[in-house]
């Protein structure tokens, strides 16, 4: 086998195993909102949810089948894109879904790009000089980072912009169009969310980065004279950030579930605060297509990041030989 | 194409990036129509599929109704109809104003609109399926037609209820039989109205802007051009949100009340609730059938400690369901100040010792205060109580069925409706299994409820729902806690409007102050 076929075979196991993945993930997940004990009716109707209207909205939801029946449909019906109607709007819920996904997907990856931006300078600074003062503020710096929670953040950087600077908006996503307001709006949910990762991005680098410099290789382009910029800037760091690429795809994950806390707090659509109030509504249908949209997400990002190793490291692919 | 990032792009995009905070400051001291903060989204804009506040909101001031509800009151004056005459019990004849048009080209409002929007609550939908707010209009027994303009409504018994519950309020909404045909369940998420206002837009999750109707043709001209409503689940953001000047008006909650007071430009609004919270105590469950341990209950459990500790001192103590200023309420009522030795003793009485109780409630931080002010209220009378919170989605699932038997003590808060008929009806002994939680069972109370229900004269219906919450009161299966508070900031330029109750808001008669 040469190196593409190779390749070739690498991402075709890949996107077997991510098929079946979704699969059971999405099996799992349904199995286990039915074990949630409430009634959707309840919730929404309260003291009207008669036995009579509670039956009818059972039977609208399908939730009087059985549960094989009940799979089935839905795997059916999620195979075509089809999520059925939400029975308290009649609105498509894939509209629903698709509605929100793109806040998600904005704050998500713009809190991720924040990370990187902040997070790998400050693990080079910190690789450079170890041992220093600086050294030891940028570690205590970013395990302040790690360790204070999102929520305690959201709040401290919308009591300083929002309310006593007033430069930024505090709650939701901003006016669809207006770009600039659509940015503005996403700057403190995005700081707030990125600060965490900005704290183990600037770990990881700067340790991998301690780990290349002290390679052999390394130490004979400092015999040869090669100046440390360079040694850092384009070789050194190159390799230290394979580790860094590894987690980006959990890093998304994560940043997607602990958006769930930043819509909230910031008052913003997405698909985080969508499952929360599904889920406190027990509105299996929404919940369940929110969820398949959110594994596939999960499983394509780290699918994504293999193949970048893949690329960045012939070994990696290679290592099924 | 590749990006260079030079010292003059870098300058041009650090100053853009300073400049837009400002963009938005400017924006926000130049409105002139108000934004506002709701914390629930539209649900289903069906009027009797509705499923909370916000859309009965809407629709109020979407939709006509036949008589409408004036600002800031529960009496009424004709709105679609141009003259309603009562000629009988249960017999009342209607005129709609001529030219009543409904937006997107749905024509002319006529009686046959009426018969249809109110046949819906008694028939069903086209589909024959129940609305979930019948109920609302359970009283009308049918809506006959007798002119263009012209109809009679027909009721199964007299009815005051009726009117304050149903035919004023969002299910008393006079919908365009063309529209409903034409729309199928697409109504669930457009409102063809012919009222004051209109639903302009509407970004599910986010929010909706409420314009004014030009062709609105009642004595309700809307103030505002537009009203945007944001969605903000969220109380403590929207309360931040109205300090950092992006709102205008929102509700907040008790334990801001100081911060409220002390912002610039603002107007604190604080209203009475007519809403219940109490400690339900299942009359049916083991020792808690014992008259005497409820008794005993009631007077270990320390209320003025529970509005302090739990509502911040903020909420006013309730003494009995009915609320002050609703018909019926008990003035009064005994008030249950807690006595240890009038406990101590009744629980010597029954000679029972070592009682243990589940207190069921809401997983949310009011909740727990009072869950955990009660238990350390009963440990004193030697009642060792383990509590049980849970989230809504089981919690609200609870009494069903067979299910419901298992309660012991339980902290319910139900919403309530201006006349009284709408609070006593789930203690009735037809609702045990549904929402009676205290399981119980009176048939003089049943009785009463329905005399309540089929009598006009106001004297009369006063004295039956008092008689009631006497035999509630007797039963000592509700320990009452509070009707609630509702507190509000608004800027000082904003004039909003609501119903006495605090929650229905008018936004047809929001105005400049």
């Amino acid at each position: 086998m040469n190196r593409s076929q190779r390749t070739a075979a690498f991402i075709a196991s890949r996107l077997a195993s991510v098929a079946l993945t979704i699969v059971g993930a999405t099996l799992l997940l349904f199995l286990m909102v039915r074990l949630v004990p409430g009634d959707f009716t309840s919730v929404m109707l309260g003291p009207r949810a008669t036995p009579e209207l509670r039956a009818q909205i059972t039977h609208d939801m399908g939730l009087d089948r059985n549960m094989i029946e009940q799979l089935w449909l839905f795997a059916s019906r999620a195979a075509t894109g089809n999520f059925g109607e939400d029975v308290v709007s009649r609105r498509p819920i894939l509209d629903i879904v698709l509605d929100v996904i793109p806040n998600t997907l904005a704050l998500a990856f713009s809190a991720l790009a924040l990370a990187l931006i902040v997070g790998i300078p400050i693990g080079v600074i910190a690789a450079l000089k170890p041992g220093s003062w600086l050294d030891s503020g940028l570690a205590l710096l970013s395990i302040s980072f790690i360790t204070t929670p999102t929520l305690v953040v959201s709040v401290i950087l919308f009591l300083i912009f929002a309310i006593g600077l007033h430069w930024l908006p505090v709650a939701g996503a901003g006016e669809p169009g207006d770009i600039a307001d659509r940015l503005r709006h996403l700057i403190l949910p995005s700081v707030a969310l990125a600060l965490g990762w900005v704290g183990y991005i600037s770990r990881l680098v700067r340790a991998a980065l301690l780990d290349t410099l002290a390679e052999l290789h390394v130490r004979t382009m400092r015999a040869y004279g090669v100046s440390e910029y360079r040694i850092v800037g384009l070789y050194a760091l190159k390799l230290a950030l394979v580790p860094v690429v590894s987690i980006l795809g959990i890093g998304l994950g994560d940043l997607i579930g602990s958006s769930v806390v930043v819509e909230i707090i910031f008052a913003r659509s997405g698909i985080g605060s969508l499952i929360f109030n599904s889920i406190a509504q027990r509105n299996y249908p929404v919940v369940q297509a929110c969820v398949v949209f959110i594994v596939a997400f999960y499983i394509v990002a780290n699918l994504v990041v293999d193949m970048i190793n893949a690329l960045l490291d012939p070994r990696i692919s290679g290592a099924r030989r | 194409m590749r990006m260079k990032l030079d010292r003059r792009t870098f300058l041009a995009g650090s100053s853009a990036l300073a400049i837009l905070p400002y963009v938005s400051f400017a924006r926000a001291a130049d409105r002139t129509n108000p934004i506002i903060a709701l914390d629930a989204d539209i649900g289903n804009l069906d009027p009797g599929n509705r499923v909370g506040t916000t859309e009965g909101n809407i629709i109020r001031s979407v939709c006509q109704t036949l008589v409408r509800f004036e600002p800031g009151k529960t009496t009424w004056t004709n709105d679609a109809a141009k003259e309603i005459k009562q000629i009988s019990d249960t017999e009342f004849v209607f005129e709609l104003n001529p030219g009543q048009m409904f937006t997107g080209g749905f024509g002319e409002m006529t009686a046959d609109d009426v018969k249809y929007s109110f046949d819906r609550y008694i028939n069903g939908d086209k589909n024959g399926k129940k609305l979930a707010y019948a109920d609302d209009l359970k009283a009308l027994k049918s809506v006959e037609v007798t002119g263009k303009y012209t109809g009679k409504l027909i009721l199964k018994h007299p009815s005051a209820a009726l009117w304050l519950i149903g035919i004023c309020d969002a299910s008393g909404a006079i919908l365009s039989k063309k529209a409903i045909e034409q729309l199928g369940d697409k109504i669930a998420t457009t409102l063809i109205g012919s009222g004051p206002m209109t639903l302009k837009e509407w970004r599910p999750k986010e929010q909706f802007v409420l314009a004014a109707n030009p062709d609105y043709k009642g004595p309700y001209k809307a103030h505002f051009e537009a009203i945007t409503g944001k969605i903000i689940p969220e109380r403590k953001t929207s309360f931040l949100s109205y300090q950092a000047k992006e709102l205008d008006f929102t509700a907040f909650d008790a334990d801001q009340l100081d911060t409220a007071k002390g912002l610039p430009d603002t107007r604190v609004i604080d209203i009475p609730g007519i809403d219940y919270t109490w400690i339900g105590i299942n009359v049916q469950r083991g020792d808690l059938a014992d008259l005497k341990v409820r008794q005993a209950i009631r007077w270990a459990i320390d209320v003025d400690a529970i509005i302090q500790g739990a509502y911040s001192g903020a909420s006013s103590r309730a003494k009995t369901l009915l609320a002050p200023g609703l018909l019926g309420n008990w003035a009064d009522a005994p008030l249950y100040t807690r006595d240890l030795a009038k406990a101590k003793a009744l629980l010597v009485e029954t000679g029972k010792t070592g009682l243990t109780f589940t207190f069921t409630c809401l997983n949310d931080a009011t909740s727990l205060a009072v869950a955990q002010i009660a238990q350390a209220n009963l440990a004193e009378v030697g009642i060792m109580l383990t509590i049980n919170a849970m989230d809504s989605g089981a919690y609200w699932a609870l009494g069903a069925d067979d299910a419901g038997k298992d309660l012991e003590l339980t902290l319910i808060a139900y919403t309530s409706k201006f006349d009284p008929s709408f609070q006593t009806q789930w203690f009735l002994a037809s609702q045990i299994g549904l929402w009676n939680w205290q399981r119980w069972n009176n048939p003089e109370f049943d009785k009463l409820h329905q005399e309540g229900l089929e009598t006009l004269d106001k004297a009369k219906r006063e004295e039956i729902y008092i008689k009631m919450q006497k035999l509630l009161d007797e039963s000592a299966s509700c320990i009452w806690v509070t009707h609630g508070r509702h507190f509000f900031v608004d800027a000082a330029w904003l004039k909003p409007m609501f119903l006495p109750n605090g929650k229905d808001w008018q936004f047809e008669f929001f105005d400049k102050a």
